[in-house]
């Protein structure tokens, strides 16, 4: 209900401020017919706050694609001049309807003489606000449309600069995976194939000792101690690859897990109601590992805050970590790159506010449709 | 002997150095990076460097440019470079300058001490030293219309532990054959390939190896 509230009210005050447009319209065109190139800036100047107005309260129309074109806004502005007035006449309807139908609820005590003479009144004025209502949404779609048309972009530009965006995130993904590997690369590098060399000399070593005796021993002991270091560096790799609980128990589980892990002390408050799809959790995942691993890491934070919603009516999950650390984060590094790229790919947006002297916030948007 | 050592991880480093010792060299420096062991060798020039191929900053091939610079400011030293994967190129950079007292195994070749140390003296002596599986990929991606299709399997096998670094004795030894009989196979892998015949051992192998990895 306070939605719909909500809506109407916008779209009343689109229609109004539509009307309102209509005198400078029509001063703009009266300009650029006698003084072409200072009625062409103000056309454009005026195109395109129409263009706000209707993309803010009416909605239906895409982001632009350019900047306004004189000519187009000129004939924009000459063509919504009735669209403006008959919007202004939708209201004035509108309010009339009201006054009449409200008729109904106050005028017993007045009228109770004459209620067969004012009845139809309350009831006309009842049905001229519904008309008006209904008229509104009209003239809303007329003006986006008319938008559409003289200011675009048009079907063909929208579909363009979707291909655009798809291209952008697709390189993106693939720099990702790249990049990705690369670190898987480096991560059994530099860890457990280390550790399993340096166990295999030690192992020699204790075979050249003979294997027995006291030194021999010794070895042999510290051989077991790296082996179960290594295996315990090969669990944290893997875990990085892909976080096995996050098929097998799920997002909620999975970040608890990584809560558990942190050498901060992580609070998670997790207000989705049901489990989003697999995608859309991984990157969720893998947003949240990050935040933390660079929390840890670079800001010198205390404690690191992670809150994800997912509300009924809402397109999408959001994810925010936050840390109380020293702020300064480049959202251009590595991780937070490849974070970006991946939220881009499902459609969605990474955004790092850092501030030298913190707090960092790292938010992601990511749609479940 | 003494020795230098440069890999970026601290736990082989450490392994390397207690290895070492046990056998009774000495570790002059141990260091993280090219710079540094560059520092290293110039302040006090060891009889042999153990070098990591992938040091930081950009984790590629770091170690083979400083065991290269080395080699062009001091000639003859002997370096050692220990490599993660196999790699054809960086044998063949090794060899392009004076072929002695080179070396290049697979890291995880330390594993087999006996072998590793025996290595590490015969770069020390001025031998060279050639992993096998290195020998292997490039006998393998040799292309050359292939004389070396023309091998029996008895000299594929002495090509393969000359290309090592091994001396004639050490692969008679290792065939169980008689050093003459190791002689006869090398002057007829030396035919069949068309090499001029020389004498000392790492130019055989220099020879060899440059044929394959051309």
């Amino acid at each position: 209900m306070r939605h719909a509230l909500h809506r109407w009210t916008r779209m009343a005050a689109g229609l109004a401020a539509g009307a309102a447009t209509v005198p400078p319209a029509l001063a703009v065109l009266a300009l650029a017919a006698l003084r072409p190139r200072a009625g062409r800036a103000a056309a454009v100047r005026l195109a395109t706050g129409e263009r706000h107005r209707v993309e803010r309260l009416l909605g239906g129309v895409p982001p632009a694609a350019g900047p306004v074109p004189p000519r187009a806004a000129l004939r924009y502005l000459a063509a919504r001049l009735p669209l403006g007035l008959l919007g202004a006449l939708v209201l004035v309807s509108a309010l009339v309807g009201a006054a009449y139908a409200s008729l109904l609820v106050w005028g017993w005590p007045f009228y109770y003489d004459r209620w067969h003479l004012v009845m139809p009144s309350g009831v006309g004025g009842s049905f001229l606000l519904f008309l008006a209502a209904c008229a509104a949404y009209a003239v809303a779609a007329f003006e986006a449309a008319l938008v559409r048309r003289f200011l675009g972009p048009t079907r063909r530009q929208a579909l363009e600069r979707r291909i655009e965006e798809l291209a952008e995130s697709r390189a993106g993904v693939v720099a990702a995976v790249h990049e990705e590997r690369r670190r898987i690369e480096r991560d059994l590098h530099d860890g457990v194939q280390q550790r399993l060399v340096a166990l295999g000399m030690l192992l020699g070593r204790a075979r050249r000792h003979g294997g027995t005796g006291p030194g021999g021993d010794d070895l042999i002991h510290q051989a077991q101690q790296q082996t179960r270091q290594a295996l315990a560096e090969l669990r944290d790799v893997a875990w990085r690859v892909y976080p096995a609980l996050l098929d097998e128990a799920g997002l909620r589980a999975a970040l608890e897990a990584v809560a558990e892990r942190s050498p901060l002390p992580v609070g998670l408050d997790y207000r989705v109601p049901a489990e989003p799809p697999r995608d859309v959790a991984a990157v969720a995942y893998f947003v949240v590992s990050e935040a933390i691993t660079n929390a840890v890491k670079h800001s010198g934070a205390r404690r690191v805050d992670v809150r994800l919603d997912l509300p009924d009516d809402a397109p999408a999950l959001t994810v925010r970590v936050r840390d109380d650390g020293r702020g300064g984060a480049d959202p251009a590094g590595g991780g937070l790159t490849g974070l970006a790229r991946r939220a881009a790919a499902l459609d969605g947006r990474l955004g790092v506010r850092s501030p030298p002297g913190g707090p960092t916030v790292i938010s992601a948007e990511l749609p479940c449709a | 002997m003494r020795v230098i050592l440069a890999d970026d991880s601290t736990l082989l480093r450490e392994g390397l150095i207690r290895l070492l010792a046990d056998e009774g060299h000495e570790v002059t420096a141990a260091v993280g990076d090219g710079d540094a062991l560059l520092a290293a060798v110039g302040q006090d020039p060891p009889d042999v460097a153990v070098i990591d191929v992938r040091m930081p900053p950009t984790h590629t091939d770091e170690g083979l440019r400083a065991a290269l610079e080395i080699r062009r400011r001091r000639p003859g030293t002997p370096v050692l470079v220990l490599s993660q994967y196999v790699e054809g190129r960086y044998a063949a950079e090794l060899l392009s300058g004076e072929p002695s007292g080179v070396g290049y195994l697979l890291k995880d070749r330390v594993v087999d001490v006996e072998e590793f140390l025996h290595a590490l003296e015969r770069v020390a002596a001025g031998g060279t030293a050639f992993d096998p599986e290195v020998v292997r990929r490039l006998l393998a991606r040799s292309s050359h219309g292939d004389p070396l299709a023309r091998l029996t399997p008895r000299e594929h096998e002495v090509l393969h532990l000359m290309a090592q670094g091994h001396t004639n004795a050490a692969i008679a030894g290792r065939l169980w054959v008689s050093r003459s009989a190791v002689e006869k196979h090398i002057n007829a892998i030396f035919d069949k390939l068309g090499l001029p015949r020389t004498g000392g051992y790492s130019r055989r192998v220099l020879a060899v190896l440059r044929y394959l990895g051309s």
